[in-house]
């Protein structure tokens, strides 16, 4: 208990962080230098503009140097901390391998992959292959052996490592893929995605799931046009989506509270039940069973479209309200009252109870806005795409799960947060593109992505030992 | 607890009602489905849907919420192996298929333990990341749904006999699992499910019982995947996400407690039959385009509405404990059998004079019968002796049951399962023998004349 006590007291370091010993301040500079200069040949290779290189240069330099003497100033204190502390200790070598025997093994077996593939696939051997390799076991060091000494925001820094490898090795393979469309791209979908996730979040966060939301925003993606095409004002038809979306959350939210820990398959079903009855209400009248037909009003199509533009600037307004939307729900999570009692009754029903946390309130809100963004979402999905389809959720029924399980939200609630889901967010969009870039089709990448969930939450969502729980 | 011996089984009141009710409607509403090419296709189009069902049970049992949302993907992963490997001319034989098929599904069931029990994440993770990786390499196997299934699976799924080897399947599945409860063993996977910190304090070997439920739920799904590919006599690697979702429907709608330690194979075995039953009375209402939309619909209402059910379980278990789930099981389906064994013969012995129907309106041959009741009458004078006989031993069971039921109350025995196992066995046999005693061309002529 102490030693916690003397850890959260420890002071913080500074605006600009400064390591004690000269020699760490010596390796930080070189190997910022190297990664500038990294960055500048590349960006020359790649023919851009001299200013942009050079501004690229200087604020990679920048940032870089300011990240790496942050870790180490915390390496320093935390060791400082440590030694007082450290009273016993094992044999040495042993002890080495002990404590690094994960990280020993799978970098040994990355590295040999590496060499395996390296030496029967001839095309392999080229430079950018070397450096996604170096950059892998970067990762891997990073994730097993600094990650510990952020005890809070353990998976948003793997997240972000992750994030940031994958960035440097898919510009290096990939052509084009730090154009502006390509990010444009990336964003887009981000913020598709993202503004889904905003309520599996919340619901997470309190222990539940919600898997109506494919479900509900196809049905609010037919259901919006169908409404437009009866002549509803479109305002009004929007408005109307949201509030039923709001209401299937609340009958979600109102039923799985009723019945604790059946969330999974209570909301399967409603999700299924909602789908139907839209798609039997929308073709009531129609000859084409579950197609409906329509025109999607301009400021729709300019909400969402590729070629949109927000206050004459090129890049639709969907990525600004997913960025405003972010901000907002990352400082209520954090500074209102009702995102502390969210976090509250994850982390303790019972204790929030006693406190006079109205647990219903809470619990069917957090479900209310899940459906009020799925439906949202749906609509947006209108506008980029133009034409109704119930189907164009079904992408969204794991992977907004899987966006905020990578990013680190427990989904056995209490831990995790809408910023750690942004960057699950990001991470999905980015490989993603990766991955179509290198030229792998969508089933390849399904599987990748099914691969990826496990590593990433074995690094750090693993429950204790069973005899620590009893 | 031992004032109400039956309130362990509770839960299984709500599916048998239900699936008196299906039945009844469903051979009403089409009484082809009374007939041995429909009792054929019904089995062999179910049976791939009970086995997921199985296999998500017996997780469901061992606890932490588990739910293999990977199922479906994991049926289809070997569904499209075994056809891959068919047309490779690698594995043609039907040990081999079954070798591969059983030896996949509890491979992958292993590598789930094991991730469960070392990684120790939580299983629905697992679940997702099997989900999206399966899914994803099913159509890399297979790009589109196609190919062959081994020859010597040809006649497996045509349907026109009752006694296929499908049936086989389901009912070694079935007793297989209906022996595994009688060991140890499964009293342990039952504790662990029920509270696994209380199993490990008494010394239960968890990682071990956790190892078996899943290497159990693998078999399972290998036999599920070897009667989907006899259904649809070919590779399909898309139906793996609708098959997820049935089969966890199918386990609610059979009363498994998601949550752990409750369930068996019966309420699987009701709950698949029922989502069956229930796709099958949709199907006879005629709704054009949106049929998909309404099935999809009642699905969706039907699993939410018996979840809402589960909560009135202990109230139902307090107020008419008397009415043991067997007893009622009996009675409703002496019931069905009797609505099946009028509605298939009705048109047997009827005075050939449709024009009653016709006079009645629209209304009543929509909604009723093609056939009208009328002419059968509620006499028992046009039944055939093997009917009556069948009719005579129903009654007989549903009295003798009583007596048993009533002494067993005055006895305060703990059970009686294996008598009415034995009865229920027995009245389905009676069944089957009646059915298939009545011959192919009178059942099949007499539901339309």
């Amino acid at each position: 208990m102490t030693d916690a006590t003397e850890q959260d007291r420890e002071p913080r370091p500074g605006l600009i962080p400064i390591p004690r010993s000269t020699a760490m301040v010596w390796v930080n500079l070189a190997i910022t230098i190297i990664i500038a200069a990294i960055g500048f040949g590349v960006g020359f290779g790649q023919g851009v503009k001299a200013q942009d290189v050079i501004i690229g240069t200087l604020i990679s330099l920048a940032v870089t140097l300011w990240l790496l003497n942050y870790v180490v100033v915390i390496f320093e204190m935390r060791a400082a901390t440590r030694s007082l502390s450290a009273t016993e200790r094992k044999g040495e070598v042993r002890g080495l391998w002990q404590r690094n025997r994960a990280l020993i093994i799978s970098m040994g077996l990355l590295l040999l992959a590496y060499l395996i593939v390296t030496a029967s696939v001839p095309e392999f051997r080229s430079v950018t292959n070397l450096i996604a390799f170096l950059v892998l076991e970067l990762i891997l060091l990073f994730a097993f052996k600094v990650s510990g000494y952020f005890a809070s925001g353990r998976s948003a820094f793997i997240g972000l490592i992750v994030l940031g490898a994958l960035i440097i090795i898919s510009s290096f393979t990939i052509e084009g893929f730090l154009s502006g469309p390509n990010v444009k791209a990336i964003l887009l979908f981000a913020a598709f995605l993202g503004i889904a996730c905003v309520g599996q979040t919340l619901v997470a966060l309190m222990g539940g799931l919600d898997l109506s939301i494919p479900f509900v925003i196809g049905s609010a993606n037919i259901g919006l046009l169908f409404l437009i095409s009866l002549g509803v004002p479109s305002f009004v038809a929007l408005l109307f989506v949201l509030v039923i979306g709001g209401l299937i959350g609340l009958v979600n939210g109102l039923l799985t509270f009723k019945l604790q820990g059946q969330a999974l398959i209570l909301t399967l079903g409603m999700g299924f039940a909602v789908a139907g009855l839209t798609q039997i209400l929308t073709s009531i009248g129609s000859a084409f069973g579950g197609n409906v037909f329509g025109t999607v009003p301009p400021w729709l199509q300019n909400l969402a479209a590729m070629n949109g533009t927000t206050f004459g600037l090129a890049f639709p307004p969907t990525i600004l309200i997913w960025i405003v939307l972010a901000i907002i729900v990352i400082i209520g999570l954090r500074w209102s009252a009702y995102g502390r009692y969210v976090y509250a009754l994850g982390g303790n029903r019972r204790s929030a109870k006693l406190i006079g946390v109205s647990e219903l309130k809470y619990w069917t809100l957090a479900y209310v806005i899940s459906g009020v963004f799925s439906a949202l979402t749906g609509s947006l999905l209108l506008g980029w795409s133009g034409g109704g389809f119930i189907g164009v959720g079904d992408p969204y029924l794991f992977t907004t799960l899987a966006a905020v399980v990578i990013g680190g939200t427990s989904l056995m609630g209490g831990y995790g947060g809408y910023g750690f889901t942004v960057i699950g967010v990001l991470v999905l969009q980015v490989l993603s593109s990766f991955l179509i870039g290198i030229g792998l089709k969508y089933e390849w990448q399904q599987f990748i992505f099914g691969l990826l969930i496990l590593p990433m939450v074995a690094l750090y969502g693993r429950a204790p030992h069973i005899r620590a729980q009893v | 607890m031992s004032e109400r011996s039956s309130s362990t089984s509770t839960y299984l009141l709500v599916p048998i009602v239900l699936i008196a009710l299906l039945l009844g409607t469903a051979a009403i509403r089409n009484p082809s489905l009374v007939s041995l090419s429909g009792f054929g296709s019904a089995i062999i189009v179910a049976a791939p849907l009970t086995m997921a069902t199985y296999a998500l049970m017996s997780l469901a049992v061992a606890g932490r919420g588990t739910v293999d949302l990977a199922v479906g993907p994991l049926m289809a992963f070997i569904n499209v192996s075994i056809v891959k490997l068919n047309m490779l001319g690698v594995v043609t034989g039907p040990f081999g298929v079954f070798f591969v098929a059983l030896g996949l599904g509890v491979l992958y069931q292993l590598l789930f333990a094991l991730i469960v029990i070392w990684v120790r994440v939580q299983p629905i993770i697992v679940a997702l990341s099997g989900f999206l990786a399966l899914s994803g390499i099913n159509l890399v196997i297979l790009p589109r749904p196609g190919g062959m299934a081994p020859e010597w699976m040809g006649s497996w799924g045509l349907g026109t006999t009752i006694f296929s080897p499908v049936l086989l399947i389901v009912l070694i599945a079935t007793a297989g699992w209906l022996l595994f409860t009688l060991t140890p063993f499964y009293a342990n996977l039952r504790m662990m499910g029920y509270d696994e910190r209380a199993a490990w304090t008494s010394g239960v070997r968890i990682n071990v019982v956790r190892v078996g439920a899943h290497v159990i739920a693998g078999l399972f799904a290998g036999l599920g995947a070897i009667c989907y590919t006899a259904l649809i006599a070919s590779g399909d690697p898309t139906q793996g996400t609708t098959m997820t979702l049935t089969a966890v429907t199918a386990l609610v709608l059979g009363g498994v407690s998601l949550s752990g330690g409750r369930g068996g194979v019966t309420g699987a075995l009701l709950g698949a039959l029922n989502l069956y039953l229930i796709g099958f009375v949709l199907a006879t209402f005629n709704f054009g385009a949106i049929q998909a939309f309404v099935t999809q619909m009642s699905y969706g209402i039907i699993l939410v509405l018996s979840l809402l059910l589960t909560l009135l379980v202990p109230v139902i278990g307090r107020h008419i404990s008397f009415i043991s789930p067997w007893g009622a099981f009996l009675v409703l389906g002496a019931v069905v059998v009797g609505i099946m064994l009028q509605v298939a013969t009705s048109g047997t012995y009827l005075p050939a004079e449709p024009v009653a129907g016709a006079a009645q309106g629209p209304l009543m041959t929509r909604y009723l019968l093609e056939v009208p009741m009328a002419g059968a009458g509620i006499g028992i004078a046009p039944l055939s002796p093997i009917q009556k006989a069948a009719f005579i031993a129903a009654l007989g069971l549903v009295v003798l049951v009583f007596t048993a039921r009533l002494i067993n109350a005055e006895s305060r025995a703990r059970r009686m399962g294996l008598f009415l196992y034995v009865l229920v066995a027995v009245l389905i046999i009676a069944l089957f023998a009646v059915v298939a005693a009545q011959g192919h061309s009178t059942l099949l002529d007499g539901g339309a004349p």
